[in-house]
């Protein structure tokens, strides 16, 4: 009688078969044979292949619908279902599946003409991401009025979950609205020479919405959302006017906490530059 | 072990012996904006382990509704240990909500680290029978409360069982306190696929730990070998066969509270609305029965 643990892995193979690169073997095929009763074992475990299968498929679909309307459902299933073989989910949450399905589909060959697909996909995970992102509440400005005018430079701040800044080297935010827009004239219209996108992806109570920043902008917002501390940012030296950003993204809270390094403030206090 | 958990029943909005239904995405804003007459809504866990836009409609519908709390992902059958990551989202979630009752599936779907996206049916084994207890123990433990384990609908069976599917989770009730989520449509499909007695499978549960019903449709297809085999898919009506079995449930537990599951091609609400009605009807009926014959 095989153990539980046996038994559950030697139908991993038969419904996924990813040892064995998508070709389950002869003894695994006799094994299963030996584990079900009555003589049709295999066509019934290709009920549950089946379904498994397009639970996942379609948990990528639901997050990634415009790439799916950019190469057609037929060649998002066999994309999809190739990731799925590779890098299958490792958690029943499946909101959270997919991340490393735009890189998948980056070095895909079959959709190495669509050169902007691995952007898109991008995109459309930052989406997901801030849909489903915990809830988190936006840091409390009172708290930063309290802070001595010395120690402000000091900050460092913790970004809120559902957001998360890109750079993609194709317009892949246009693309991503004319697509699901179904917008032809849009889609047409886009030239896909014109550079570098600088994109904030985040969550407020309309939604999610996808902003496009000057790279400027965009790079301070970068790292101040990592958890640069602020008189660093500064240091890195912009142009532009990062007093107009500082002050909307903790307006729009896009912040949910921050510290405060007192080392670095002593530092500075003295003149001194890190 | 019986005794040790804190059954921390929910005095506040416990599910009602009345007709539920499972809410879908599809029917979030009818709910929230038309509060329409419904006993009490079950969703799946795993849909609102996240923030956004659906907790903040589940933590709407809460204020409106008692709610069920129905896990697909825990995988209480895998030999090895459960994902803890997962259980702390359940236990974060039914802090947050403060369901009527929390129900999960006697099956499994992990293994090796690696989710294989269904239901999947264990050996009814002596070893599949502890698992399956350790599991629902350390589940009760981490959510300080009773759970529901259902049973599930299956397309095959392994060689080496040597226990009955109703004695078996039986003995998972009787061994950790647990209660019994009695899908009546996975009784039925089994029992079809299997060449079981559906109603030896009713009469076989211990009608006082039975907490819920489910109901729901199931389809049909047919292997290449030309053998039928049902499907529960959730995508349809329920069928004549699943109501007469239900009414022999309700004769067998009395009145439960009973859900209708859509999951698949999800319907018009009405359409829900009318397969509820049915249940309570029946519900009514069994029970003015009862009474009479009392």
């Amino acid at each position: 009688m095989p153990a539980l643990l046996e038994l559950q892995r030697t139908l991993r193979e038969q419904l996924f078969g990813l040892a064995t690169g998508g070709d389950a073997t002869d003894s695994d095929a006799a094994s299963v044979r030996t584990l079900l009763a009555g003589d049709d074992g295999a066509l019934r475990l290709a009920i549950y292949r089946n379904t498994g299968l397009g639970t996942l498929v379609n948990a990528l679909r639901l997050s990634f619908p415009a790439v799916q309307r950019l190469v057609g459902a037929d060649f998002f299933e066999a994309a999809a279902r190739e990731f799925i073989r590779v890098q299958p989910p490792c958690s029943a949450y499946l909101n959270d599946y997919g991340a490393d399905f735009p890189g998948f589909l980056a070095g895909y060959p079959p959709a190495a003409a669509v050169v902007y697909l691995g952007d898109v996909a991008q995109l459309e995970w930052a989406v997901n991401r801030a849909l489903h992102a915990s809830d988190a509440a936006s840091l409390d400005l009172g708290r930063l009025a309290a802070l001595e005018q010395s120690a402000l430079s000091q900050l460092s701040f913790t970004a809120h979950p559902a957001l998360s800044l890109l750079r993609l080297e194709f317009p892949a935010d246009a693309i991503w609205r004319a697509v699901l827009e179904q917008n032809d004239a849009a889609m047409a219209a886009i030239d896909l020479a014109t550079g570098p996108v600088h994109l904030l992806i985040e969550r407020d109570t309309a939604g999610v919405q996808v902003r496009a920043l000057s790279a400027a902008a965009w790079d301070f917002t970068a790292r101040l959302s990592a958890g640069r501390p602020l008189y660093a940012v500064l240091a890195d030296g912009s142009d532009g006017d990062v007093d107009a950003w500082l002050a909307e993204h903790l307006a729009l809270g896009r912040f949910i906490d921050f510290s405060c390094d007192t080392v670095a403030a002593a530092t500075v206090a003295r003149g001194e530059t890190r | 072990m019986p005794g040790t958990i804190t059954h921390s029943v929910n005095e506040h909005s416990p599910i009602p012996a009345a007709a539920g239904i499972g809410l879908r995405f599809p029917h979030h804003e009818l709910v929230v904006q038309g509060r329409p007459q419904v006993a009490w809504f079950e969703v799946h866990a795993e849909n609102y382990f996240g923030g956004g836009a659906a907790r903040r409609v589940l933590t709407c519908v809460r204020g409106d509704y008692p709610i069920s709390l129905h896990g697909v992902g825990l995988s209480l059958g895998s030999a090895e240990d459960l994902d803890r990551g997962h259980l702390r989202r359940i236990a974060e979630l039914v802090r947050s909500i403060e369901p009527g009752l929390v129900s999960e599936h006697l099956s499994w779907s992990v293994v090796g680290g690696q989710y294989l996206a269904d239901l999947l049916p264990l050996p009814m084994t002596e070893e599949a029978l502890d698992v399956v207890c350790r599991h629902v123990e350390q589940t009760q433990e981490a959510l300080q409360r009773r759970i529901l384990i259902e049973n599930p609908s299956t397309y095959l069976q392994f060689r080496h069982s040597s226990i009955p599917e109703w004695e078996f989770i039986t003995a998972v009730a009787e061994r950790t306190g647990c209660g019994i989520l009695c899908d009546v449509n996975n009784i039925f499909v089994s029992a079809s696929n299997h060449g079981w007695d559906a109603q030896r499978y009713l009469n076989a549960l211990p009608s006082a730990v039975v907490g819920e019903i489910h109901l729901a449709g199931h389809a049909i297809q047919t292997l290449e070998n030309g053998r039928t085999v049902r499907i529960d898919d959730h995508g349809s009506s329920v069928c004549a066969e699943v109501w007469a079995l239900y009414v022999q449930a309700l004769r067998r537990f009395g009145p439960k509270p009973t859900l209708i599951e859509w999951d698949t091609d999800i319907p018009a609400f009405e359409v829900l609305l009318d397969e509820a009605a049915q249940a309570a009807t029946l519900m009514r009926a069994v029970a003015a029965n009862h009474a009479c014959a009392a």
